[in-house]
């Protein structure tokens, strides 16, 4: 282990000592009903067997990962107590928490660990196979401890920073024997968390009630979460101006309805308690295109846009300008200097595209291009339209192509029938969790959310996979800027846009976006105002 | 001659085609008056109506004009509905003739496939034909077509019935005259004045049925259709309800004037069943 | 008994049909870009190429077209439904889930629709061409030209936005525990803007189609005798005229019950209510076959049972009409 990795691990551990309630001023109230927001529905609802914000909003609360994240975005113990990595990163060891039970009684312990670690999460889990990719074997020397060994190494910081989303843990007795992925348990989970599950009727309503046997002592405050179904936007806005609802989360609510709402004095709206789920917009090239596979005409629609116009017109205060597919929130990996920009300015994409030699032709058009837009997302569609927009500008014709989700990801991913896509990506706190998959080339075909672009640079494959193993953290900080520099160099796609999910709480809410994965976290500490 | 004299001595068929008038003039002025792309970045997004001299009827949620969008769109709103309502005629007639005039095996099997279609909610399988085969607007309006003919099949298929017995076919057929010819010279053109006349409740329910489909985001976002600006304005409707409510408007005066205008040419066609 | 056999031969005429539809939809979304699996992965939000492999695998989506539709079509023999991807449970509690919305909007639309139609019929045709009946049919005409996802939108800026009189949407208030009269008030408040909504258009067909059979039956020798014998004019009409004036519009109900239900894909939609036709267009969306052909099968069988209630109902209001002739 070296010198700054025992630092850092002392240092994560204090931060996790320090009471969580005890930022707050005033006195929490035990009681109440959280009331959320549950915009999409979920086919199952157990965070070891599916990674995403759908999943957490509820599993999040019934089970526990091993580690979280604090306010600043270091990991903290949550049933793991302590950790200590090999200096090879071959080997992880984790303590585990004692005297901690799931909610059905029976206790819990490192064969938990070990079972969802192999069973879950390396078979099953989305991002996790592809994070548990060199796993061998979790070892239990005893109930209490967990080593993971891999066959390459590690980086502990990786692993730290993946956890909190990618590290849930499931109940070992419940899950060994049959399908695990027709368990009952999936829909009506079962896990050590603050909150025990008690109903899901599906399309209305899921409920959870006070876990009394918490192995946090006095927590949680709340006595129940109720979560409601409402996907259409425009009802939920409604429920939460009632008090119907008193938490919105992930941007589930429509722009004009953030602005709306951020007026008034009994509502906050916020991206705070989102830092750990950024996502940056994306234009997405086929390069397969020859006309797209020159850099200069990619450079050139990224000239094209005015997205400081586009965000102050469209998307609001909650929106930045993009700087590369390493956010400006993630701290830890993102480089604050040297990183070429792609900034506004049409005379130069007119320069640019006649260079290319895409001159323009008849009614001023240069050439014609087909783009997909994803259908998730309102500011997705509202994008997609200003592309349009502004490509007509320089002389490039944007025929838009609306696609359902599976026609969307059939077509750019697998069929590679697209020009230009424009959809999300989603940073998950280190870049190579699905980040690097972006970029590196030799993605398996149809793997959506993936380097489909038919772009290789063998500059760039060889940085994305020297810093995913690489276990000193200033070297891979390093090759991590080295990363963001290349893609915008080079340009294989365009992140024009970074955007951190909006939260709507309602201002009763107390211990609210504590921690940057607030949505997604337990709820252990948060009470309501009466 | 007197159906024409009919037709114009009624105040509702008037109104109809003034109104169809209306938008068809909407349509041809679009061009002069908005020749700018309707889909364009105009302005500032969500202006009021009147708030800028510019835009009267305001912007939509992505800065474009609703009023060029408003006058191009009724070009998109009577080609959909005429193409369409055409490929349902089509195949209806087409369909409804083989049945009513040769009877049969031939028609038991095509009333079972009419059947079939109206068996399944037409708007669904709408969905389905635009999950398949994408948001173009080549693709909504063949297959608006091809869920509205069932009903032009059945009435086709009922006059052929009631007029393959008529004299002036038998006398027809006795000379040795084709199959095709006793349909298309003979009976057809006796069939077709209701048939015509049901044409215009096919093309208010084309209309209807593109705007749904581009409410739901399943029309093709690259026109400029009223269905889409409805849709558009519903992530806003709490607070701009205008950019919902105004091409609503629109759709609503088109098709009155089409069924008031079919209604007109059903009541001159046929006294006896005018209102009294 | 002879009802029950009746029913059973309608059904038997109606199988070719259904099998016909079925078969049709099955390779028509074979076509689809993209399978189940695809929409699951972007509702997880991501996953490798091996995890889409093994869900294929799973869901038998590796299979042959023709073995699938074979499946399918055996299993459907027992009345199974098979079993839904993107809902994680058998399609048949998933529909019967969804049933009851669906069945109660479209109860209330249609007696909203046929209610109305007749009263305001009725009173166009007594006052034909005065001015009660100038503006019932023009608010016929009015209504059957609106959209009624507009109708819908415009409701819900009216009436819930700005006089907060009914919600905007939902079936009913969640985690407030109503239960028996509280429960039906609140389902009861929560449609009445989808019934409108829905009802709108089947209200202006059924008013016109009052009024002109009103009209034809009043002209008839019957009526005439009737007014001879000196009888009033509301007896004649209740007596004699309504009953026969009401067959094209029971009539109409059996040919609509389709096109109701197609209505209510979008008015669902609008007012996020958990029915049939919201679901009939998310399994659409989500390539989910099993939940969509069931959603077919179950509102087909729906529309040929209206239609079987439709013509025994007719038998009764009609003498000329013997049952199972």
């Amino acid at each position: 282990m070296t010198a700054l990795n025992r630092r850092d691990t002392l240092l994560l551990g204090a931060a996790g000592m320090i009471p969580t309630g005890a930022m707050a001023q005033e006195t929490p109230r035990k009681g109440g009903v959280l009331t959320v927001h549950f915009a999409t529905e979920q086919r199952i609802l157990n965070p070891s067997l599916q990674a995403s914000t759908g999943v957490y909003i509820v599993g999040g609360k019934i089970q526990e990962a091993l580690v979280d994240l604090d306010n600043d975005g270091n990991p903290v113990p949550v049933l793991a107590e302590s950790w200590k990595s090999s200096p090879d990163g071959k080997t992880h060891t984790f303590k585990l928490r004692q005297g901690v039970t799931w909610h059905d009684g029976k206790p819990f312990t490192s064969a938990d660990v070990a079972f969802t670690a192999m069973e879950m999460w390396k078979k099953i889990l989305n991002y996790g196979t592809t994070l548990q990719q060199f796993l061998t074997a979790v070892e239990t020397p005893d109930a209490h401890t967990a080593v993971f060994k891999y066959e390459r190494p590690m980086p502990q910081g990786l692993l730290l920073r993946a956890l909190p989303d990618l590290g849930y843990i499931s109940p070992k007795h419940i899950y060994e024997t049959g399908d695990i992925r027709q368990n009952p348990a999936n829909t009506a989970p079962i896990g050590t968390g603050p909150f025990k599950f008690v109903q899901y009727e599906r399309g209305q309503f899921i409920i959870a009630e006070r876990n009394t046997n918490y192995w946090r002592p006095e927590l949680p405050y709340l006595d129940r979460v109720v979560w409601r179904v409402i996907s259409d936007r425009a009802a939920a806005a409604a429920q939460m101006e009632a008090g119907q609802i008193l938490f919105s989360p992930y941007s589930s609510l429509a722009i004009s309805d953030f602005q709306r709402l951020s007026r008034d004095a009994r509502f906050e709206v916020t991206t705070k308690g989102n830092e750990g789920n950024a996502r940056t917009n994306t234009v997405e090239f086929n390069h397969r295109n020859p006309v797209l596979a020159d850099v200069r005409v990619r450079k050139a629609i990224g000239h094209a846009l005015n997205i400081p116009f586009f965000i102050e017109n469209f998307l609001g205060t909650f929106a930045k300008v993009g700087t590369g597919p390493i956010p400006s929130v993630s701290t830890a990996y993102y480089p604050t200097s040297g990183i070429p920009q792609i900034g506004y300015d049409v005379a130069l994409a007119n320069r640019l595209l006649d260079e290319a030699g895409q001159r323009r032709g008849a009614g001023g058009v240069r050439f014609s291009v087909r783009l997909l837009p994803a259908p998730w997302g309102e500011d997705i569609s509202l994008f997609a339209t200003y592309l349009q927009q502004s490509l007509q500008q320089v002389g490039i014709r944007v025929e838009i192509v609306r696609l359902d989700a599976a026609g969307f990801l059939r077509s750019v991913y697998n069929d590679w029938s697209f020009d230009l896509a424009t959809g999300w990506h989603q940073y998950r706190n280190d870049p190579a969790v699905s980040t690097t998959v972006w970029y590196r080339s030799g993605q398996p075909k149809g793997a959506p959310w993936t380097n489909q672009w038919g772009w290789q640079s063998d500059a760039m494959d060889r940085t994305i996979d020297d810093a995913a193993t690489e276990v000193d953290p200033a070297r891979r900080r390093a090759l991590y800027a080295e990363f963001q520099k290349l893609a915008q160099t080079d340009v294989p796609i365009l992140t024009p846009i970074e955007q951190i999910f909006v939260s709507v709480f309602n201002k009763r809410v107390r211990n609210a976006a504590n921690n940057p994965r607030w949505a997604s976290s337990s709820w252990h500490d948060t009470w309501l105002a009466s | 001659m007197r159906a024409l004299k009919a037709f114009f001595r009624s105040p509702p068929a008037i109104i109809g085609l003034l109104l169809v008038l209306a938008v068809v003039a909407m349509g041809l002025a679009a061009p002069l008056l908005y020749p700018n792309d309707p889909l364009g970045l105009a302005g500032r997004p969500l202006q009021w109506p009147g708030a800028n001299p510019r835009f009267p009827l305001g912007t939509d949620p992505s800065g474009r004009d609703i009023a060029a969008q408003l006058f191009h769109g009724a070009r998109i709103s009577l080609l959909i509905g005429f193409v369409a309502t055409s490929i349902a005629v089509v195949i209806g007639i087409g369909i409804g003739a083989v049945a009513g005039f040769y009877g049969g095996a031939a028609d038991t099997v095509l009333m079972r496939l009419t059947e079939a279609f109206q068996t399944l909610p037409n708007f669904l399988l709408l969905l389905v034909l635009v999950a398949v085969f994408g948001s173009t607007m080549e693709v909504v309006t063949v297959a608006i077509g091809l869920v509205s003919w069932p009903p032009v099949a059945r009435l086709t298929r009922a006059e052929f019935l009631s007029l393959r017995t008529r004299e002036f076919v038998y006398a027809a057929r006795i000379q040795g005259l084709p199959d095709w010819h006793l349909i298309f010279r003979e009976v057809l053109p006796n069939a077709l004045p209701p048939v015509i006349v049901y044409a215009s409740v096919v093309m208010a329910v084309a209309i209807l049925l593109e705007s749904s489909l581009a409410f739901l985001q399943l029309s093709d976002p690259n026109v400029p259709s009223w269905g889409n600006l409805i849709g558009l304005g519903r992530s806003v409707l709490r607070t701009e309800w205008y950019v919902s409510a105004i091409p609503g408007v629109a759709i609503l005066l088109a098709i009155l004037g089409v069924s008031l205008l079919g209604q007109g040419l059903n009541d001159a066609l046929n006294p006896r069943l005018a209102p009294r | 008994m002879r009802v029950l056999a009746l029913a059973g031969r309608r059904l038997a005429a109606s199988l070719p049909t259904l099998v016909l539809i079925l078969v049709g939809l099955f390779l028509l979304l074979q076509l689809a870009p993209g399978d189940t699996v695809d929409a699951l992965m972007a509702q997880m939000g991501g996953g490798d190429a091996a995890l889409a492999e093994d869900l294929r695998r799973f869901y038998g989506l590796d299979l042959s077209i023709a073995a699938r539709l074979g499946q399918y079509l055996l299993r459907l023999v027992t009345l199974d439904l098979g079993f839904s991807a993107i809902y994680g449970k058998p399609v048949a509690t998933v529909i019967l889930e969804r049933l009851p919305a669906t069945l109660l909007l479209m109860a209330a639309a249609l007696s909203f629709a046929f209610f109305f139609g007749l009263v305001l019929g009725v009173l166009a045709a007594r006052r034909v061409n005065r001015w009660p009946d100038t503006l019932i049919s023009t608010l016929g005409l009015i209504f059957y030209a609106t959209p009624s996802f507009w109708f819908g939108l415009m409701a819900i800026v009216l009436f819930s936005v700005h006089l907060q009189w009914f919600p905007a949407g939902g079936f009913y208030e969640i985690g407030e525990g109503l239960t028996g009269l509280a429960l039906t008030l609140d389902i009861a408040r929560h449609l009445v803007l989808p019934t409108l909504t829905l009802g709108l258009i089947f209200l202006a067909i059924y008013l016109r189609i009052m009024r002109a059979s009103m009209l034809e039956v009043l002209s008839l020798d019957f009526v005439r005798t009737a007014r001879a014998k000196g009888l009033t004019e509301t007896r004649i009409v209740t007596r004699h005229v309504l009953r026969n004036a009401m067959l094209p519009m029971i009539t109409l109900i059996g040919l609509q019950a389709g096109t109701m239900l197609g209505g209510s894909v979008v008015v669902e939609t609008v007012f996020a209510l958990p029915g049939l036709g919201r679901l009939a267009y998310e399994s659409v969306v989500q390539r989910d076959l099993n939940t969509l052909l069931g959603i077919v099968f179950v509102s087909a069988l729906l529309v040929i049972a209206i239609n079987f209630l439709v013509d025994l109902l007719y038998a009764k209001l009609d003498p000329r009409i013997v049952s199972g002739g």
